[in-house]
């Protein structure tokens, strides 16, 4: 895919103006925002995987008069994207290239600013402010999370008490989760490992770890293509929901050896271990889909010293065994480290509710005590609405005898 | 063990390319298990020893292992590209680094690459693994003395096989040709699986759209149609099929898809997949019917299977509104055609899967040797039901899967039968 006839910045723009197209629920929340008129003023820091979509978020909060800062992690930023958004005027602290020290003063930069109003991924950010930036963090309206990778830390921080915010959580608005993380997020890490390896996966044997939102997502994609998928789950109920789809279910240690290519899905550190790495057959590959490389065992690939670039974007490893692994993408998320992130119409409902959850910090949270916040029922509706508006579907009325029925009892 | 390929001290620019090619034809070898097993041990038995053979197919790193176990059984191997926009720069570098014989390098256009053609006739090969039958028509051309010397081609497209049987009917096929394209271990799998895949691969990539809940429209229902029909519904696609073919339009029916006339299935398309191995699939008459932003992809052979002349003719406007889309602006509708029109998945992808070519090539490295090792007469031939069944069982036991033969007692020997029921 390299037909590209402009420069880097001019790409960019092209890219978020086709992402835009099919973004229909965005631009009709971005009018009612502008509208409203609660961000002007107010200064939004977003730090989201910097690709196309998000930055038509970031164009929606700025049209609606915000003043905008946008933050990345160097694995997850688009260097197209990014100079396109600087020609608009935003600041932007990402590089692809930043390594690991340039990668945190990029992060302390975008925090070192009168923010309101933070929109973090992963709640690294949020994490960062409470450790280093103890007055940003007393000055701040709210922030929003994005995932469960997350809104999970965030939870832990509350029940400890170390929650100095209100955060409004993105990712567990039912409008998010049940079409973002399996359509998406299934979608495109299973398309960005083929795309990266050139390999085929009927027939093949793909082990997913982890069957929340993701893995499901990752299970359905990797099938629809005649994976044979093993599901490992500690959760026995979700386990449980593996087998009623389908799926093999059985512990990493017992399918390791069988296990062909590896999607770990939970979110969760350690997942994958050095144990289960021994157990691979020749020629796996490991990948992370949705959330980190802190998911498989890095350190412990890093200290086999064996470490080999065999393409762009697989590293192999030797193991103890003597058998080849190959890890795609460094281990970070393979679908927006290697690929260009979720596809363009769920990321018109997760921005969305993310461009209508910043807009509620504005109007509403200024006496919100700390803790977490769901997505009011009231937005999700509004956004499944407007998307449904756009497929042509339509929606069955609601009668007064339906509803007396609904509330019969 | 593989060697650590980021080592070795201060290498010159060259070196660094070759190298980078070395390594993708090693991770190309990794994948595929029969060409590297079972066909590398067939083809060393000498009868290829000393043979020119041309291998002229798309010039990436699954040719370039191909050419490789030829060159390491003892054939004189020429490498050469079947299209001038795909041959890559880093395998040609990494296969002349091993001696091999390249015509061909990246970056060319129509003419140089008829250049590169007529050279490598000029090398005088004795056997051709060819792609369209472009070599074998060229070197008739070019080099008639060479092309009377032939002693064999094997053709990798039906497109190919259809010119080689012109020719054959015309009486100017002086040699035996294989058609790779009819051994099973080919069409059934590097068309519905190969191709479904990848087509759905480059067509999400190019994009960055979604599958599930998208309207495809699949126009032809060959073996190539249903894999992508297939995979798309089993992704969440809802699927429509247009066909000329009766059987095959009821087949698709059968398969669960919502089958009529283009004019009917083409207003729901949101993506449009065309895979008829025709021409103008989608042609000046449709171009009203599509919907607007429309995404417009083709997997056929022909570059032509979207009408892109009428297309241009038809729009007010032309733009490339992102890398590898361009837009035709209709009035108030924009249509998106994706790669040009070309084979979405090489032109706007990484082409087939390795796997899927451990297959296809295994028939053309099988083929070439059973071209050389026997005594064929003129004329277009099958590859033997033997050899194809001997690479899937190869395929079939590098997955670790075993098979039962038939026993005697569960043959249905229905002679003996109708003799017992039959009174004399």
């Amino acid at each position: 895919m390299s037909t590209a006839t402009g420069n880097a910045e001019h790409v960019g723009q092209d890219r978020i103006d086709w992402a835009s197209r099919s973004m229909p629920v965005l631009s009709t929340v971005a009018k009612r925002l502008a509208d409203g008129g609660a961000l002007v003023g107010k200064t939004v820091g977003i730090s989201l995987v910097l690709e196309p979509k998000t930055a038509n978020l970031a164009l929606a909060l700025r049209d609606a008069g915000a003043n905008l800062r946008v933050h990345c992690w160097s694995s997850s930023t688009d260097d197209e994207v990014a100079d396109a958004l600087r020609a608009q005027g935003i600041a932007v602290f990402a590089r692809r290239d930043a390594d690991a020290a340039e990668n945190l003063a990029l992060a302390r930069e975008f925090l070192d600013y009168d923010l309101d109003i933070i929109a973090d991924d992963g709640a690294d950010i949020i994490r960062l402010a409470h450790k280093e930036f103890p007055d940003l963090v007393k000055r701040l309206i709210g922030a929003s999370e994005e995932t469960t990778s997350g809104v999970r830390p965030l939870q832990m921080m509350h029940n400890d008490g170390a929650l100095r915010l209100p955060v409004i959580a993105v990712n567990d608005a039912a409008a998010k989760y049940l079409f973002d993380n399996i359509y998406g997020t299934g979608q495109s890490c299973v398309m960005a490992f083929l795309d990266i390896s050139n390999l085929q996966l009927a027939g093949r044997h793909v082990g997913v770890v982890g069957y929340g939102w993701v893995g499901m997502g990752v299970a359905r994609h990797a099938a629809a293509l005649g994976a044979r998928v093993v599901v490992s789950e500690v959760d026995p109920v979700k386990a449980l929901r593996a087998a009623h789809d389908g799926y093999e279910v059985a512990s990493l240690t017992e399918s390791a050896d069988r296990t062909e290519v590896v999607f770990a899905c939970t979110g969760i550190a350690g997942s994958v271990t050095a144990e289960h790495v021994e157990r691979l057959p020749e020629g796996a590959n490991l990948c992370t889909a949705g959330g980190g490389s802190f998911e498989l065992p890095m350190d412990y690939l890093a200290g086999l010293g064996t470490a080999r670039s065999v393409r762009r974007a697989v590293t192999a490893y030797t193991n103890k065994a003597g058998r080849t692994v190959h890890v795609i993408a460094d281990g970070d998320c393979v679908n927006c480290s290697a690929g260009e992130g979720n596809p363009i119409e769920v990321m018109d409902l997760s921005l969305s509710l993310q461009a209508l959850a910043i807009n509620r910090l504005a109007v509403e949270a200024l006496n919100w005590p700390p803790g977490l916040y769901p997505v009011s029922e009231e937005l999700e509706h509004d956004v499944a609405r407007i998307r449904l508006q756009h497929l042509g579907a339509s929606l069955e009325p609601v009668t007064d005898d339906l509803r007396a029925a609904m509330r019969s009892w | 063990m593989t060697a650590r390929i980021t080592d070795g001290g201060a290498p010159t620019a060259q070196d660094g390319v070759a190298r980078e090619g070395a390594a993708r034809i090693e991770w190309v070898r990794r994948h595929s298990p029969v060409l590297d097993g079972y066909v590398r041990r067939a083809v060393s038995d000498g009868a290829l020893a000393g043979k020119r053979i041309a291998v002229v197919i798309h010039l990436e790193a699954k040719t370039a292992f191909l050419a490789t176990v030829l060159a390491e059984s003892g054939a004189q191997v020429i490498a050469a590209g079947s299209n001038p926009r795909t041959t890559s720069a880093d395998v040609v570098a990494a296969l002349r680094d091993r001696g091999i014989t390249v015509v061909a390098d990246a970056g060319g256009d129509q003419a140089s690459w008829e250049h590169e053609l007529r050279a490598a006739a000029d090398l005088e090969p004795e056997y051709i693994i060819d792609d369209g039958a472009e070599l074998t028509m060229r070197t008739a051309e070019h080099r008639p003395d060479v092309f009377g010397r032939l002693q064999g081609v094997s053709e990798e497209t039906t497109t190919g096989t259809t010119r080689l049987r012109a020719m054959a009917a015309a009486g100017h096929l002086p040699f035996p040709a294989l058609t790779a394209n009819d051994a099973r271990c080919k069409h059934l799998f590097d068309n519905k699986y190969g191709t479904g895949q990848t087509t759905l691969q480059a067509v999400l990539r190019l994009t960055n759209r979604q599958i599930a809940g998208a309207r495809v429209v699949v126009v032809g229902y060959g073996f190539v149609g249903r894999g992508i029909a297939e995979y798309a519904r089993a992704m969440g696609a809802r699927t429509f099929v247009t066909e000329v073919d009766p059987v095959r339009a009821l087949e698709a029916h059968m398969d669960g898809h919502t089958v009529g006339s283009a004019s009917e299935v083409f207003p729901h398309g949101t993506i449009i997949v065309t895979a008829t191995g025709g021409m103008r699939a989608i042609g000046a008459t449709d171009i009203p019917r599509l919907r607007d932003d429309v995404v417009l992809a083709n997997a056929g052979h022909h570059d032509l299977e979207i009408d892109v002349t009428a297309l241009a003719h038809a729009s007010s406007s032309i733009r490339e509104s992102r890398p590898g889309v361009t837009s035709y602006r209709l009035g108030t509708k924009e249509l998106h055609v994706l790669a040009g029109g070309a084979l979405v998945n090489i032109a706007g992808g990484s082409g087939h899967p390795i796997e899927i070519m451990d297959l296809t090539f295994s028939v053309q490295g099988l083929g070439i040797h059973h071209l050389a090792s026997s005594l064929l007469p003129a004329g277009v031939h099958v590859i033997p039901a033997q050899v194809d069944d001997s690479i899937a069982r190869a395929k079939l036991a590098s997955y670790g899967v075993r098979l039962d033969g038939v026993r005697d007692d569960q043959r249905d020997d229905h002679t003996t039968r109708i003799e017992r029921s039959t009174p004399a």
